[in-house]
């Protein structure tokens, strides 16, 4: 196999979507610099793109002629609609209407990311429905939406509370921070545990759910998810729906 | 044209963007296209001294224009899909009475006298002779390229599935006959001067 062959085939697999990371970067490198290499790129993309319309154009020619053939049959005379030719209209929009939700709902399953899940679930935590008064300073920022100053503050805070944890973790997530929200909301579960307390112990379970979402790491969700929504009494067990949970378990698979 | 094809308008039109968007259902899609603005573009280019032939050739190319922009997302649904259609055959039909060298006066002083208001959509459809020169490239192709090439691209075949359609020992083979078809085509345009120079319009569509 020559050079030119391997590196057109590169091109391809790129535009297929079938490169592995590494080697993707490596060829978007080489493209930013080679400009010969960008047009055979170019090329090939409407090499592509011409293959669609014309793979159209032909499905589009087979109805065509479906089509014509259908009003062929409809300009026979017929006075009104008939109750068969309504039940059947009906009938066939009904069915239409069928495929395409459950197209639309397999489509949201199948697609689902973690990030995905993550934005459709997560809402900033309201700090009016806080149990127990917060530290002011961090709550006064947390309030003003200032997220990047409640994470520096929490920073210099060498004893941090449940509230300071809790509200350090949620502008954490508000400042795609994953990592450091899941830090702070195990260390609450592990100060609740170590005192015998319950502080924002239920909201500690949703958001850390939604952090490892937001990490990436479904499979750690999952536990937390199903406890919820067995939970019928659990704050958020409103917020954890069946159809959450199983885009959750599928990520986790 | 008769009045039960306004009857079977019944889909609204988010429903038949989505039904093109998420490829639930394009087929279906093309079909409530047909029943809702065919009627309309056959009385449209008869009056305009085209024939039924003209009609069904300018409608096809219509809808796959259409179709194109809507999975680009290029239309945005600021008007109703019968209206945008309307103003893509308009453009596509007066543009090719031009190409025909017929563009009498009567139809350059309609041209020129369309409402201000009117919708323009010339922005949206491309090139019809550079497409219609890409698309003779495709088929030019031999049976086996194209077979192969529509299944992978446009019908987003898996190989494995695409080698029971033909007659080749394993998928490795497929995937080479693939490559040299798609450079093959990739060459022809590229050697196509008029193509070549006007890869990134035809590509955005633009």
């Amino acid at each position: 196999m020559n050079n030119n062959y391997t590196q057109t085939e590169q091109l391809i697999q790129y535009l297929d979507g079938e490169l592995e990371t590494a080697a993707r970067q490596d060829l978007e490198a080489k493209l930013a610099s080679e400009p010969i290499l960008a047009a055979e790129l170019e090329s090939l993309s409407l090499a592509q793109e011409a293959v669609r319309s014309y793979g159209l154009k032909s499905r589009i020619g087979d109805i065509h002629r479906e089509m014509m053939n259908e009003f062929a049959v409809d300009e026979a005379p017929v006075v009104g609609m008939t109750p068969a030719r309504i039940f059947r209209y009906t009938a066939r929009i009904a069915a239409i209407l069928l495929v395409v939700v459950g197209a639309a709902v397999l489509f949201q399953y199948y697609t689902a990311s973690n990030e995905q899940l993550f934005r459709d679930n997560f809402t900033p935590f309201a700090l009016h429905t806080t149990r127990g008064a917060a530290p002011e300073a961090l709550e006064q920022s947390y309030q003003k939406g200032d997220y990047a100053t409640v994470v520096g503050n929490y920073k210099n805070i060498a004893s941090p509370s449940q509230a300071e944890r809790f509200l350090y973790a949620n502008a954490a997530l508000q400042t795609s921070d994953a990592p450091a929200a899941i830090a702070a909301l195990t260390a609450l579960q592990e100060a609740n545990k170590t005192a015998g307390t319950h502080a924002y112990e239920e909201d500690a379970e949703y958001y850390l759910a939604l952090a490892y979402l937001k990490n990436n790491e479904a499979a750690k969700a999952l536990p937390l998810l199903e406890k919820i929504h067995a939970d019928t009494g659990h704050t958020y067990h409103d917020k954890v729906s069946g159809w959450m949970l199983r885009k959750a378990e599928r990520l986790a698979k | 044209m008769r009045s039960n094809q306004s009857t079977e308008r019944n889909l609204p039109d988010s429903l038949i963007l989505q039904m093109i968007r998420t490829q639930a259902a394009p087929d279906e899609a093309i079909r409530q296209l047909y029943r809702m603005q065919f009627g309309l573009t056959k009385s449209y280019i008869k009056q305009q001294s085209g024939s039924d032939e003209d009609a069904e050739d300018i409608f096809q190319e219509v809808i796959l224009n259409f179709i194109e922009l809507v999975k680009k997302d290029k239309f945005r649904g600021d008007s109703s899909i019968s209206t945008f259609l309307y103003a893509m055959t308009r453009n596509t039909w007066l543009n090719e009475l031009k190409k025909r060298g017929r563009a009498k006066a009567r139809d350059e002083k309609f041209e020129k006298a369309r409402d201000t208001e009117e919708m323009d959509v010339s922005h949206y459809i491309v090139n019809r002779e550079l497409k219609s020169l890409l698309l003779n490239l495709v088929d030019g192709l031999g049976d086996t390229c194209k077979k192969i090439l529509v299944a992978f691209y446009f019908e987003n075949m898996a190989m494995r599935d695409i080698l029971n359609l033909l007659d080749y020992e394993n998928e490795q083979v497929v995937r080479n006959k693939k490559y040299k078809c798609l450079k093959q085509l990739e060459q022809n345009i590229s050697g196509n001067t008029q193509l070549a120079a006007n890869l990134k319009s035809l590509l955005s569509y633009e």
